[in-house]
């Protein structure tokens, strides 16, 4: 198995963890209050007993959840942890938000508008900002990073299976924040080089140049 | 005169002012908390109105009713309305001014005069924040977060709304100041800390919250207002200035905020509960403490709303830990709650309703909560309508049941009016499934990837958005019914003079319905805890609290 | 419960202790307020720490003392206006408050001449000079003068406050038995008087 390749079960993993808990209290929450509201109804016309308390109840009952949520944390905290660190062999995409379009150049100079990657290979993804705060969001991958003008976050991700995925902002950015989509395409090795032969051909012959690294310094001089 | 300060229920008590004035002049605890029942009630009603228009505008993709820019307004409006001047008033300003004094065996407030001024302070804040819908340049559209550096580029009326929300941050700092000097000062002899009933602790613990938080939002919201006007660059990434200092610093509040919310709705739910079930409340104490551990544990958690901007692992581990860790004492409470229910003898009224309603909403809202605070988890639905139906089962299924709970239980002792239990039933059954197909396919849409504050969607979200909007119409149908029950019971001539419908047994039932002026003729001393119910045959145990 | 008794008699009862707690708590909310700031200063001064002793030269240390040695006198004439009044001098208690309001207007002063010299430098917030220094510089000045401003208009409340209170020992409203409000007015006073002597160090002795 490729490290990383299994974030998305350890997404999956977690919240259903979580969630499998939850249900499991929340019926039997519920089932009490509802039993106990007829076992123990005025019309029955039984006195009501004063029981003040019940400390070994209370140690229970706090124990128990402390437990519960510290599992719920680690479950969460595995599948953060590969997040952080790209393989060393994973390739570098420049992503670039502004209202309201994503930008994507690969380090031969090619940009993008939407982000082609070739299948099972780690990809990190740079992110920056050319005005506000937007967010780049793949639901399909279950993560998403902020993009901020002034902070260059990065994140890296392994795409798994050959297909389209859609990229989301998450990030509220004004008028079209909704509109901000665009999409990953993930296909095979060799039909990913044929397709940045094109591109590259296609680069060279128009004389658009690079777009130049912009940050929060050039912004400033308006 | 000195006569019909006892005579004379507060509702037409003469006082040197006449007709409205005699309203908004009077430092009675008790008018001041009408006041502020109507005010929330009204702001309310638009904010509920912009719910209901976004919720049509979201009933199919694409142009419904409005275009975005009217849409990125009217949801920032709505959430500005609902926190700052609906949710966060909605109890300690409504029922604490009410009936705090009343609990505790005074006459009236320590500050009566402070008390109204921090009432129209309110007032300015939320007209403030109504003009600004109308001024050039069009109603803010930042959201209720005024994340930089949108909130300095856009060209809507940011100002306006940041000013509104820094006056009504005073106006709350100045209540729960009020509160706190009034809790240590004003208790009736007798009555100590652990003789409190809970809605008295859970005000105390929210006014420490008020007045511990609220200046970090005052000055952040301030330095905002600088920015914008001046261009200082303290928060422009351009001039240096950095975004991520800014959600730190909102969210240093606004996390503690969620509290000032849900605690006072709490301590109704531990008022409510042992007098349906006519017992003594389980593990008094446990449930007394667990306020202050949510306040105190409620104030290291704020950096859980920003786990995608990229802060340390370190941050993010710890962040996340205490996240889980505050939900402890909630659960306490949760537990203490429905075991207070065993052997007692219950009566299902309107308020028992409202809070076993409370406990199962809020509790949904809760777990869907730790669900947030699982890092990995949170990297998928963060900023997704997972997040918004999290805190409307918090906020509206916790806190707003709350409310409706308060205003059963206490409608008869504060109007001297009753209203028709079987409507007041039927209203809550539909607005308790109103709420849940409101909300609950926001949960799923969120997991499928449905990001929030979104004027458009992709078709495959559309049958959840449509269901959830068919549900917004349910759950006004109900609001109506609730409150047209009200209404026809204010109108109705026939008085309710029964002191103690509910067989409650702490100190607003000894004394008549529509409390007169100073509430008791003689102070009383106080001598047992509350909820001691006499007549139950006593459980012997040496575990007793 | 103490105030019991008078509690009965008038609606709205009389309580020093109570008033003195509302005034520590909302002094309280106060330090709170500056603490968020002293908070953002704290980051950017961590972040661009270089940046920061440059700008800080800038400043005139001067009359920064100056300043400092008005406010710790002023907040003395303020103490002694109390300890005269509870020692029912009426008149002494005048004169102090009046001292400590001219002390507080010597402040203002000072600070009208350093700010605008500071502006004929062409310091000022979205200024050429100051956004052609390094964003360092320019959050050093943009705290310099919100902090300091934010500051300054503390004690121009301050001195408002004081000035009522003279009117109030004058007309006897404060008085020997009764001098809750003229003591609120002081505690305010200390604390403007406090929190200057934090801004002192973080802006003018840094370098
Ligand atoms: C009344 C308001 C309120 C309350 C009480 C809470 C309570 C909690 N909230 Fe929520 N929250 C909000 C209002 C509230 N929240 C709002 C408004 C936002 C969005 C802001 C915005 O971005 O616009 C938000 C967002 C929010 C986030 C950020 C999501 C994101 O943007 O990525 C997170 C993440 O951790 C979170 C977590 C929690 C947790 C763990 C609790 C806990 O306190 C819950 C504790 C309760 C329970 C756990 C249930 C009861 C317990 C039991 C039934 C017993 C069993 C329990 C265990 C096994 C532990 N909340
Ligand atoms: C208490 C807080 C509160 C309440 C009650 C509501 C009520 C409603 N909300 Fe909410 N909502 C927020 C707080 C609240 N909202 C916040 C903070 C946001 C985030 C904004 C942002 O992103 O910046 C938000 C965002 C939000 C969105 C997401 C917008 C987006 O991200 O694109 C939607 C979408 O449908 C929505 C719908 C509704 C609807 C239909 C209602 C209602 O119309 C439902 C009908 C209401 C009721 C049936 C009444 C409830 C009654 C009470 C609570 C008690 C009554 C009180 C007294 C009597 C004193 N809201
Ligand atoms: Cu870009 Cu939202
Ligand atoms: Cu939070």
């Amino acid at each position: 198995m490729i490290f990383g390749s299994n974030h998305i079960d350890l997404v999956n993993g977690a919240f259903w963890f979580i969630t499998g808990i939850s249900v499991v209290l929340l019926a039997m929450i519920t089932f009490l209050m509802i039993y106990f509201v007829f076992k123990y109804n005025r019309k029955k016309g039984k006195k009501a007993v004063n029981i003040h308390g019940n400390t070994t109840l209370e140690i229970v009952w706090t124990v128990i959840p402390v437990i519960l949520v510290m599992a719920m944390f680690w479950y969460g905290w595995i599948g953060y942890r590969d997040l952080q660190n790209p393989p060393k062999d994973s390739m570098i995409i420049k992503v670039t938000a502004q209202m309201w379009k994503w930008t994507f150049e690969y380090d031969n100079g090619v940009k993008t508008d939407s982000l082609y990657v070739p299948v099972n290979k780690p990809i990190e993804v740079n992110l920056h900002s050319l005005d506000v705060n937007h967010s780049f969001f793949i639901p399909a991958f279950r993560f998403k990073r902020d993009v901020m003008p002034n902070k260059n976050n990065s994140i890296w991700f392994l795409p798994a299976k050959v297909g389209k995925y859609d990229i989301a902002c998450a990030e509220y950015c004004g008028l079209n924040h909704s509109a901000m989509y665009s999409k990953v395409i993930v296909m095979p090795q060799q039909e990913f080089d044929e397709w940045m032969k094109m591109e590259l051909a296609k680069k060279n012959a128009s004389v658009t140049q690079p777009l130049k690294t912009i940050d929060s310094t050039s912004t400033k001089q308006k | 005169m000195q006569s019909d300060v006892n005579s004379v229920g507060y509702l037409d008590y003469k006082g040197k002012h006449s007709g409205i004035l005699a309203w908004i002049l009077s430092t009675d605890h008790k008018r001041i908390g009408l006041l502020y029942l109507m005010s929330t009630l009204s702001f309310f009603a638009v904010g509920v109105t912009f719910g209901f228009l976004m919720r049509l505008e979201l009933i199919a993709p694409g142009r419904t009713i409005m275009d975005a820019q009217t849409y990125n307004s009217i949801f920032t409006l709505h959430g500005i309305i609902m926190i700052f001047l609906f949710i966060i008033p909605g109890l300690p300003a409504v029922f604490g001014n009410f009936f705090l004094p009343i609990l505790i065996g005074a006459k009236d407030v320590a500050f009566p005069r402070l008390n109204l001024l921090s009432w129209w302070l309110y007032i300015g804040g939320g007209l403030l924040a109504i003009i600004s819908v109308f001024l050039p340049g069009g109603p803010v559209d930042t959201g209720w977060t005024f994340y930089i550096p949108y909130s300095i580029r856009t060209g809507t009326n940011v100002l306006p709304a940041l000013m509104a929300a820094f006056i009504l941050g005073f106006s709350s700092i100045l209540t729960g100041l009020n509160f706190i000097v009034t809790i240590h000062r004003l208790r009736a002899p007798g009555m100590s800390f652990f003789k409190m009933p809970l809605f008295v602790w859970s005000l105390y613990a929210t006014a420490w919250v008020q007045i511990l938080a609220t200046p970090i939002i005052g000055i952040t919201l301030l330095l905002v207002v600088i920015e914008r006007i001046f261009g200082v660059g303290l928060f422009d990434p351009a001039l240096g200035g950095d975004p991520v200092l800014y959600q730190h610093l909102f969210w240093i509040y606004s996390h503690p905020a969620v509290y000032i919310m849900i605690l006072p709705a709490m301590g109704v739910i531990s008022e409510i509960i042992p007098v349906f079930a006519h017992r003594t409340i389980f593990g008094y104490k446990f449930i007394a403490f667990s306020s202050l551990a949510i306040a105190l544990f409620g104030s290291m958690v704020w950096a859980h709303h920003m786990f995608t901007v990229g802060m340390s692992d370190t941050a993010q581990i710890i962040f996340s830990l205490l996240t889980f860790l505050v939900a402890i004492p909630s659960a306490i409470k949760v537990f203490n709650w429905v075991a207070t229910l065993y052997k007692g003898s219950i009566s299902t009224d309107p308020p028992l309703l409202y809070a076993l309603a409370f406990i199962f909403l809020f509790s949904i809202g809760g777990f869907t909560g730790l669900i947030q605070g699982a890092l990995s988890v949170n990297m998928h639905i963060h900023d997704t309508s997972f997040i918004v139906a999290h805190f409307h089962y918090v906020m509206f299924g916790g806190t707003g049941f709350g409310i409706f709970a308060a205003m059963h239980y206490w409608f008869p002792k504060m109007f001297g009016k009753m209203y028709n239990m079987k409507t007041a039933k039927v209203g809550f059954w539909t607005l308790f499934v109103g709420f849940n197909v409101l909300y609950f396919p926001m949960f799923v849409m969120g997991w499928l990837g449905m990001p929030r504050r979104y004027y458009d969607y992709l078709p495959e979200f559309h049958i959840y958005h449509f269901i959830s909007t068919i549900g917004s119409w349910i759950l006004i149908t109900g609001l109506i019914i609730m409150f047209t029950n009200f209404i026809k019971a204010l109108r109705s001539k026939t008085k309710f003079t029964e002191i103690n419908p509910w067989g409650g047994e702490t100190l607003e039932w000894s004394i008549p319905n529509v409390p007169p002026l100073e509430n008791f003729e003689v102070i009383p001393t106080i001598t047992a805890a509350p909820y001691e119910y006499k007549d139950n045959e006593e459980l012997l145990t040496k575990e007793e609290n | 419960m103490s105030s019991v008794a008078e509690h009965t008699t008038e609606h709205v009862h009389r309580d020093d202790l109570g008033s003195r707690m509302g005034i520590w708590l909302f002094l309280f909310t106060e330090l709170v307020l500056f603490g968020g700031m002293f908070l953002v200063y704290a980051v950017y001064r961590f972040m661009y720490q270089h940046e920061f002793h440059i700008a800080a030269k800038e400043l005139n240390t001067l009359i920064g003392t100056l300043n400092t040695l008005i406010l710790l006198t002023s907040s003395l004439t303020m103490v002694l206006a109390i300890v005269a009044i509870r020692k029912d001098n009426k008149y002494l208690s005048i004169f102090f408050q009046m001292v400590t309001i001219l002390l507080a207007f010597g402040f203002m002063v000072n600070k009208y001449f350093e700010w605008t010299t500071k502006i004929h430098h062409g310091i000022y917030p979205g200024s050429e000079t100051l956004l052609a220094k390094g964003n360092g510089e320019v959050l050093f000045f943009g705290l310099y003068y919100v902090m300091t401003g934010l500051h300054g208009l503390h004690v121009l409340i301050g001195m408002v406050l004081i000035g009522v209170m003279t009117r109030f020992t004058m007309t006897g409203t404060v008085n020997s038995d009764k001098y809750i409000h003229l003591e609120a007015a002081g505690l305010y006073w200390h604390l403007v008087d406090i929190i200057w002597i934090f801004l002192f160090p973080l802006f003018y002795l840094i370098t």
